[in-house]
């Protein structure tokens, strides 16, 4: 066993690089460990093998040859996690405006990852994430969950399918639909022509296949993963009354449904949480002053029994001060565990990848932080990030 | 004798009974001493088992061995820590979201913002009086400078005015307390779009010279022939060349800084960058021609009111540049440039200036460094520092008392005195 200090030990991964040669260990001793799923382990050693976690504990015996970091004194949690960004497109490419609806468009084809935005994220301890089309219309597509960090695009992908970005309520004065019956009714009439569409697949192949297949159509074979509870759809929401109006529309059509922004959600909580649907939930980080009444949200969403997840919606505020929302809701209620889950494990779950990311357990990836006080608080630094099992941002050589 | 006791009886009485009748007065002329807290001055440092004592509206003792006065109301604050109001040196709140910007022309020194300042809420809502902003009473702000959004060349005059106060008179601070001009894309894009100048950073320049040759033109002729028709906005800019109050220029990326620098040397004004997020490229003449800088929001540094800004003006997000700033000698305060969102966010970022400037904290700068720049340093660049921004005796009774360390996320603002007066107390 090699045990080295600190700084020493994460110079040396840093001058190593990448992934960790197959087979290789590595070991953080001493820290209190926040694993998002149990009460905080202090003096805690996370093994990592290959990638993964390998064992989280007070007692971890580790192997000889294992490279080891001692983190004493240090605050270890989940990687963060953001159910709603943007990053890595171009503002100009999020809203495909003359296509009100348009389910077949997909943000990985506007995927930029040389945007310096993601390096900035690592900072922040931010390893996994979804980013998706803008709101500017009803349905405007498919949104993708990946890893923050890594340049092979297929091994950074969690779920490629990750959720049909819906609008709702009015967002164009210069267009139609104007109003809020306008977008449900748009809403319903695609979703009505869908299920039409694959009825019409399903007669076909019924019947034999006879004659000509019917025409595709991407929108309506995408929109159709929607009906089969393939893909979920994540809805853009403010105000109460168009919570209720998605949350209708569900009732109708029977699809997966995950609320965002999700402003005035607490109004209707009960409403929300009998259907189990989970919620992304305000502030924005420290950029948008809700008010105290609506800052409660957070807190009655939870209370009532809704799942959520905090968010930065990318780049309205940056990406790396994701843990910034979730303090700033435990101001408001939310205790401290809550928080962090709403950062992690939540959105994992939210995400349907929480067999990859989203808490420091046996078999899952090895994406944890490395801080030097409470997560939550502002002047807290990111020290170290793991990723995949490897340092991907070292703060102690960081300039150098 | 007896004549005489029985005068000061009767002015006893009718003073009390004055009292009785107009009690906001009365309430600040009983003393307030809010003892036992760790008191930040800022004018020095912190000083643990301390006592502030207000009265008349103004800081009357400051210390850890202060003589309460007799009949003094006493606030304990034992474990608690009491500050200044904080200074939030830059933000267009109050103003309504077709008011933030004037399209008429790009170049309108003339406008006033105190004129489209509305503290009393939304239309067919509100409140006549006193005024409270509360959500910013909240967050621990009492001053705040406003100032219209960035669309325009030369947007108008701003003002530094108080979050709480009787009346809208009685909140204004210093009006006008600056000509607010802004530089890079949004004037640029605002323009373009309009298909109007300035459509490029050549026209800016050129626009904000033009307007400063005629003023200067103006003065002269005003001058020498009084009986010239007067003109608003060349009164405004005559203020800025005479250095009655500074140029207020929001510049970004490195070029706009340069220009800002430049119309300063050529025009001899007082100047004050806003936004400043690639100060680094310029931190020695920064520092040699002593300019002040008002950053944005440390995790959040888009100081325009886009709600996606136009990233080409920024670099990075880079926490450590306050402390840069500072310790390069720069006078740097830390702002939000908040609007508000509607009524679900009526005080912008603005109430967790506090929170966001804690940021800094963790990247290079002291606590004392932190809560100075948004206190009594923005109360320098204000030039309203001989009100606000520290606790000292003779200035404003503004002070916030927090039930915990200042910059942690779990400590909130528990009272807020504006003038000595209680103007919000956390529910």
């Amino acid at each position: 066993m090699k045990h080295t200090r600190y700084h020493a030990a994460t110079a040396l991964l840093a001058l190593c690089a990448a992934p960790l040669p197959a087979q290789q260990l590595l070991a953080v001793r001493g820290a209190t460990v926040h694993t998002a799923t149990g009460a905080p382990i202090s003096d805690a050693t996370i093994l990592v093998r290959d990638g993964r976690i390998a064992a989280v504990g007070r007692n971890v015996s580790v192997p000889a040859g294992a490279l080891v970091i001692d983190a004493t004194g240090k605050v270890i949690v989940p990687g963060f996690i953001d159910e709603h960004s943007h990053i890595g497109a171009r503002p100009t490419d999020l809203n495909d405006r003359p296509m009100i609806i348009g389910p077949q468009h997909r943000i990985r084809d506007a995927l930029d990852l040389e945007d310096p935005d993601w390096k900035d994220a690592v900072k922040g301890g931010v390893t996994s994430l979804t980013t998706g089309p803008g709101s500017g219309e009803n349905v405007s597509g498919m949104a993708i969950v990946l890893k923050t960090f890594g340049s092979d695009l297929s091994k950074r992908i969690l779920l490629e399918k990750g959720g049909m970005k819906f609008a709702m309520g009015p967002k164009r004065s210069d267009a139609y639909p104007a109003t809020a019956m306008g977008v449900a009714a748009n809403l319903r009439q695609y979703l009505i022509k869908t299920q039409e569409y694959v009825a019409a697949q399903k007669r076909w192949e019924d019947g034999g296949r006879q004659g000509a297949p019917p025409a595709r159509d991407l929108g309506y074979d995408a929109m159709a993963e929607v009906l089969a509870r393939k893909v979920r759809v994540r809805a853009h929401v403010h105000s109460a009354t168009d919570v209720m109006t998605i949350l209708r529309l569900k009732d109708e059509f029977g699809f997966d449904l995950t609320l965002h922004h999700s402003t005035e959600a607490y109004k209707v909580a009960t409403e929300v949480a009998k259907r189990g649907v989970s919620a992304v939930v305000l502030p924005l980080g420290s950029r948008i002053g809700v008010t105290d009444d609506a800052m409660k949200g957070p807190f009655e969403l939870w209370k009532a029994g809704v799942k959520i997840a905090m968010h930065t919606d990318h780049p309205v505020i940056n990406q790396k001060w994701l843990r910034l929302s979730a303090g700033l809701a435990m101001r408001y209620g939310l205790p401290e565990d809550e928080a962090l889950k709403a950062i992690t494990i939540n959105v994992a779950e939210i995400q349907g990848v929480a067999d990859r990311v989203g808490s420091i357990a046996v078999g899952k990836d090895a994406d944890f932080v490395v801080m030097n006080g409470p997560w939550y608080e502002p002047r807290t630094r990111v020290d170290l990030v793991v990723g995949d099992g490897a340092v991907i941002y070292d703060r102690s050589t960081e300039g150098k | 004798m007896r004549e005489t006791s029985r005068f000061l009886a009767t002015t006893v009485v009718t003073a009390v009974a004055i009292a009785f009748v107009a009690s906001p007065l009365a309430a600040q002329e009983r003393a307030i001493a809010i003892r036992g807290g760790t008191v930040v001055p800022m004018d020095g440092p912190a000083i643990t088992n301390a006592t502030v004592v207000m009265r008349g509206g103004k800081i009357t003792a400051v210390g850890a061995n202060v003589t309460i006065p007799a009949g003094a109301t006493v606030v304990d604050a034992r474990g608690k820590y009491v500050l200044p109001g904080l200074i939030d040196a830059m933000t267009s709140l109050g103003i309504g979201s077709g008011d933030l910007n004037e399209p008429a022309d790009p170049v309108s020194p003339q406008l006033r913002v105190f004129e489209a300042f509305n503290p009393f809420g939304d239309f067919g809502s509100g409140t006549s009086g006193p005024l409270r902003l509360h959500e910013l009473l909240g967050g621990g702000v009492t001053t705040m400078y406003i100032a219209p959004a960035d669309a325009a060349l030369i947007g108008g005059q701003g003002a530094v005015v108080k979050t709480a106060g009787d009346n809208l008179a009685a909140m204004s601070l210093r009006d006008p307390a600056a000509i607010d001009i802004s530089l890079g894309e949004p004037p640029r894009k605002a323009a373009s779009a309009k298909q109007r100048d300035p459509a490029t950073r050549m026209a800016e320049v050129a626009m904000i010279r033009q307007a400063l040759v005629r003023a200067q033109e103006y003065q002269r002729n005003k001058a020498q022939n009084p009986s010239l028709p007067r003109d608003l906005g060349q009164e405004a800019l005559g203020k800025l060349l005479r250095r009655e109050i500074p140029a207020r220029i929001q510049a970004n990326a490195p070029v706009d800084i340069r220009n800002a620098l430049q119309l300063a040397e050529e025009f001899g004004f007082d100047l004050v960058i806003d936004g400043a997020a690639n100060a680094k490229s310029q931190l020695a003449q920064l520092a040699a021609r002593k300019v002040p800088v008002i950053l944005g929001q440390v995790s959040h540094p888009y100081v325009s009111n886009e709600e996606i800004p136009d990233k080409s003006d920024y670099p990075a997000v880079d926490e450590t540049l306050p402390a840069t700033l500072t310790n390069a000698g720069v006078t740097t305060a830390i702002a939000t440039f908040s609007r508000a969102f509607g009524s679900l966010a009526p005080s912008g970022s603005s109430k967790w200036l506090l929170l966001d400037a804690g940021i800094a904290a963790g990247y290079g700068m002291t606590e004392q460094q932190v809560l100075q720049a948004v206190t009594i340093i923005p109360a320098r660049i204000l030039g309203v520092q001989d009100r606000v921004g520290s606790l000292t005796v003779g200035k404003d009774a503004d002070v916030i008392v927090l039930d915990g360390p200042p910059l942690s996320m779990k400590s909130w603002v528990e009272r807020v005195y504006v003038g000595g007066e209680l103007v919000h107390e956390k529910r």
